[in-house]
């Protein structure tokens, strides 16, 4: 497999960026490599001259790019103890004083792993009527591959535990079929979820939210733009509305900690603060 | 001569291994240790407390960017990768497992490799199967020292004798030769 070194990684940035218009500047690079040399192996680009060759020519190969480097998600119900205390502490508690639609945003819908993990709850909830999903990514790529409800079979086995634990009320199994070898998951779950592709500046983001569910996707960016994130998170968020980040991010910068109380430090669960 | 950090890798009969290195390390460790252990996806709490028991350093699950200090053990969180970052910070990720696991040993090895090129001591212990061998490889590819076990000491030997045929390491050591090397990179290091 060919590697790329750190000056590559940058050369690359910027053929995407003045070709393309996205810019990759700030994302952590470790991770950014692997997946610029993932994307290599899986499309046979055996060289970085090749890549920049086929990033300067293609006008079509930017969603390719945005679909190959998006880092699904692990597994369905990740962290049970989270999607525990969703089930029996916060939607119980939030959802039914709410007047009108409650708004749930998934801002890095890369895998629908977590959309159709938060659809099986509500379901099973009974509350499946009262909230508003918006699921958005940069990829149309992406987003049309979660419409399908192509789910990973070697992710079947985690997934099927961790329900379990998440105490789910049925069997995970009563939410997908079989079909050869794929396993595709109940799409009328997400029948009535908004999918909408984010703008590369992302200037269309939704609004009034009353619950994010942004976990694990942070940890792709430098601290600079985990910052500009948050703000831009704290800006859709309604009064008092709910935050979740995955178990190792944590709101830290100088501003944003100020904008954020802790409310669930296990679960890395926050909410809106309101500033005067 | 001057190392930037310390970096160990092991699964199934490393835990005891691991608690006496930490054990024996001076409180002013002067370097980072980082910590790749195969471990449980779905535990999160009880690794960290199990290994700061007798831990002569602070032990601590990192959170995404933390800057990493010297005189303290970084051990990876269950179910996320552990990179070494530019600029002396801990990257955390989700990607896809390698050998099966996450954390991944030879992520953890491979990025530390990158980034602190020769100024690296990667350790290899017990283990059931072949993660960190291309890891330590790539540690020594890069001018760092490539430590393996010995593994007629090992409780389970699959990964240190994978590391062996993968890689011409610079020393095979028991866990007390282990400890001597690291209490006089300690001394060498001031």
């Amino acid at each position: 497999m060919a590697e790329l070194g750190i000056v590559d990684i940058r050369e690359i940035i910027r053929a995407i960026k003045s070709v393309h218009d996205f810019d990759f500047s700030n994302y952590a690079l470790t991770s950014l490599k692997q997946r610029f040399e993932r994307l290599m192996s899986t499309y046979s680009i055996s060289s970085f001259e090749s890549l920049i060759k086929k990033i300067n020519s293609e006008s079509e190969f930017l969603d390719t790019i945005l679909y190959e480097t998006a880092v699904p998600s692990t597994e369905m119900f990740r962290d049970p103890s989270l999607w525990r205390w969703l089930r029996e502490v916060y939607f119980p508690d939030t959802v039914d004083r709410n007047t009108g639609r409650f708004k749930i945003w998934l801002p890095a819908c890369v895998s629908g792993g977590e959309l159709f993990s938060l659809t099986i709850l509500l379901s099973e909830l009974g509350l499946s009527d009262k909230v508003q999903i918006t699921a958005t990514y940069s990829s149309d790529k992406i987003l049309e591959y979660i419409k399908k409800g192509t789910y990973d079979p070697k992710k079947l086995e985690v997934s099927e535990e961790n329900y379990k634990r998440a105490n789910g009320s049925r069997e995970l199994a009563d939410y997908y079929r079989t079909d050869k070898n794929n396993i595709i998951r109940d799409t009328s779950l997400i029948a009535n979820v908004e999918f909408r592709k984010l703008n590369v500046n992302f200037d269309n983001v939704p609004q009034n939210i009353k619950l994010i569910l942004f976990r694990n996707n942070l940890i792709y960016y430098n601290p600079t733009q985990q910052d500009k994130i948050l703000q831009l998170l704290y800006g859709s968020l309604s009064v008092s509305g709910h935050l979740v980040l995955g178990i190792r991010e944590r709101v830290s910068g100088v501003s944003t900690s100020r904008e954020f109380e802790v409310v669930n430090e296990a679960e890395s669960v926050y909410r809106k603060r309101m500033l005067n | 001569m001057g190392y930037k950090a310390v970096i160990i890798g092991g699964s199934a009969g490393s835990f005891q291994v691991v608690t006496r290195i930490l054990n024996s390390l001076p409180k002013n460790f002067p370097v980072p240790v980082l910590l790749c252990l195969h471990r449980l996806k779905h535990v999160r709490s009880g690794f960290v407390e199990a290994l700061s028991l007798k831990s002569n350093i602070p032990v601590e699950e990192p959170y995404d960017k933390e800057l990493l200090k010297p005189g303290k053990a970084y051990l990876a969180p269950a179910n996320y990768h552990m990179y070494v970052e530019l600029a002396n910070r801990i990257a955390l990720s989700t990607e896809d497992t390698v050998n099966h696991s996450r954390p991944s040993i030879d992520l953890s090895f491979i990025t530390a490799a990158n980034a602190y090129r020769e100024k690296l001591v990667g350790i290899i212990l017990s283990g059931a199967n072949k993660d960190g061998a291309y890891g330590l490889k790539k540690v020594h590819d890069n001018g760092g020292i490539a430590i393996v076990q010995d593994p007629n000491e090992c409780e389970v030997k699959t990964m240190t004798q994978s590391a062996l045929q993968l890689t011409k390491v610079d020393f095979v050591y028991s866990t007390d030769q282990i400890i001597s090397f690291l209490q006089k990179l300690s001394k060498s290091n001031d």
